[in-house]
């Protein structure tokens, strides 16, 4: 290692970055805006998508056997659910089981003393381990033989899984359009940067110093005003998720908070690194280049 | 050392600044370049280091295709060349000892070397006693021995001078053509642009003369104006 060089090269970062304080101020706090969205969004994402996962796996599908069907069907009905990997449970239901269900579910508001005889046929209620395999499972069983009729709260789980697309496609369209601007913006201090330094990279050019030695420092400035427009977006979700989530879990205590906080911190510094990379890689390359 | 065969060179607004110039200058050679303002003098400077590219013909320096160059060979080429200029283009809020350093620094040079160089440099320029101060604390001509400093520390083969002398009052002028004399006597090669009879008849170098992009004379040991010499009246 070799101090002196290291010294110089923070010395010229230094430098530049404290040139245009004002509009590396706006740079920031872009970033971090725009980070906080990003973060909050990723953060309710996750929560509902935990949520969604939670009331899915509930779903159970009903299996309805044929009134003809066998007891070695039922058998081998059941064991062909067991060997389904997408199955967690298959819990047999027989027919008188079953009314007795129905009796408790409905309590008074059905007097099943009414009914002369069962009308319920012998089933299986099957749950699945991954909810978005609900669908497919259904349809299996229904080809199995002795399956007279397979039930499952269908457009519920479609649509509640097509909302969380749509939501989630919109909202990665403007988190997009945010992390644009958060570039330009970066991009235009760092030709700011630029600017004020034209004399020295000149000089620079002139004495021999590659493209990719010239670049560097700016590059740096990029990823740091990046960095640090994640920290402070990292500082207020975590605020946010100190003063606020604890307010709304106590009257949707239904809906899980648990979303794994060092791993999306870590994304978010990510992406204000990488931002402020790009985007001062194309301001300097531009001027180099000219 | 350099070498051009039948130079070319056409600005992008038209202007023909070189016409079919051909030119050899040996190794630790020192060569004037003169003529009037805006006849080429800088625009041939300029192609050595690969400011400018020609239209058509030859630019060699140091058996190097400087004219068929790639991009990312530029940096290693102006390495061996130091140049200086009229207007010395010091960095005002640097000292001379970090003016003259940032050359290495740049190239990443290792400390050390920055070290070992940079006094090396400052001391035959004679700016040692100076090298903490600002170039607005410097003289026209302490300053432009700063810049020649600078064009010095990476050990250039060759030193172009634009109109080196440009600003400077007779006896800075002097100083620093008798230090760009040392600085050939140590084998650098040295080419001069400049528009200044004085220096020039005085010195009595090789005088290549250029008039609207095209050599006029070469001459060694020549004066600014062909078979003129000193002459006052005429040469004014």
């Amino acid at each position: 290692m070799d101090w002196g060089r290291i010294q110089f090269f923070l010395g010229e970062v230094f430098t530049n970055f404290t040139r245009n304080a004002a509009m590396q101020f706006t740079a920031i706090g872009t970033v971090a805006v725009t980070i906080v969205m990003l973060g909050a969004f990723l953060y309710v994402r996750d929560t509902l998508a935990t949520f969604g996962q939670g009331i899915l796996k509930q779903i159970e599908i009903a299996v309805y056997l044929d009134d003809n069907a066998t007891d070695a069907q039922a058998k081998t009905l059941a064991a062909s659910l067991a060997a389904d990997e997408r199955i967690s449970s298959a819990r047999y239901v027989p027919r008188a089981e079953g009314l007795q269900e129905m009796r408790a579910r409905l309590g008074s508001d059905f007097d099943t003393s009414l009914l002369t005889e069962n009308p319920l046929p012998n089933a299986f209620r099957v749950s699945v381990r991954n909810a978005d395999d609900v669908p497919a499972v259904a349809a299996t069983i229904g080809k199995l033989p002795g399956v007279a009729k397979v039930d499952y709260a269908a457009d519920t789980v479609t649509k509640l899984l097509k909302a969380a697309d749509v939501i989630g496609r919109v909202g990665l369209a403007m988190i997009a359009l945010l992390v644009l601007t958060a570039a330009i913006i970066i991009a235009n201090t760092i030709r700011l940067t630029v600017f004020a330094r034209r004399r020295e990279i000149a000089i620079m050019q002139l004495v021999g110093a590659t493209n990719m030695y010239i670049r560097m420092p700016f590059i740096a400035e990029g990823i740091i005003a990046g960095l640090l427009g994640a920290v402070v977006a990292i500082g207020v979700l975590a605020l946010a998720q100190m003063q606020i989530v604890p307010k709304i879990a106590a009257t949707l205590q239904f809906v899980p908070f648990e979303v794994n906080q060092l791993q999306l911190a870590g994304e978010l510094l990510l992406v204000g690194a990488v931002v402020g990379l790009i985007s001062s890689w194309f301001s300097v390359g531009r001027y180099l280049r000219a | 050392m350099i070498e051009l065969r039948s130079v070319t060179l056409t600005y992008p607004n038209g202007t023909r600044a070189l016409d079919d110039i051909d030119l050899e200058i040996g190794k630790a050679d020192f060569v004037f370049l003169v003529g009037h303002s805006g006849t080429g003098k800088s625009s041939l400077l300029k192609l050595l280091y690969r400011e400018v590219v020609p239209d058509s013909g030859e630019v060699i320096v140091d058996g190097i295709r400087v004219d068929k160059l790639r991009r990312g060979k530029v940096a290693a080429l102006r390495r061996n060349i130091g140049v200086v200029f009229q207007d010395f283009k010091l960095l005002s809020n640097k000292t001379v000892w970090e003016n003259v350093a940032f050359a290495l620094q740049v190239t990443g040079a290792r400390s050390k070397d920055v070290m070992r160089q940079v006094p090396r440099v400052l001391d035959l320029v004679g700016l040692s006693h100076k090298s903490r101060m600002l170039p607005s604390e410097l003289s026209g001509g302490e300053q432009q021995r700063a810049a020649i400093a600078r064009a010095l520390v990476n050990n250039p083969k060759i030193l172009l001078c634009d109109e080196p002398t440009g600003n400077l009052d007779p006896s800075n002028t002097t100083e620093i053509i008798e230090l760009l004399q040392r600085i050939n006597l140590k084998g650098t090669t040295v080419l001069v642009a400049t528009h200044n009879q004085a220096v020039v008849d005085r010195m009595r170098r090789r005088v290549v003369r250029l008039e609207n992009g095209r050599i006029l004379h070469d001459d060694e040991r020549g004066y600014y104006f062909r078979g003129l010499g000193q002459n006052p009246v005429l040469s004014g």
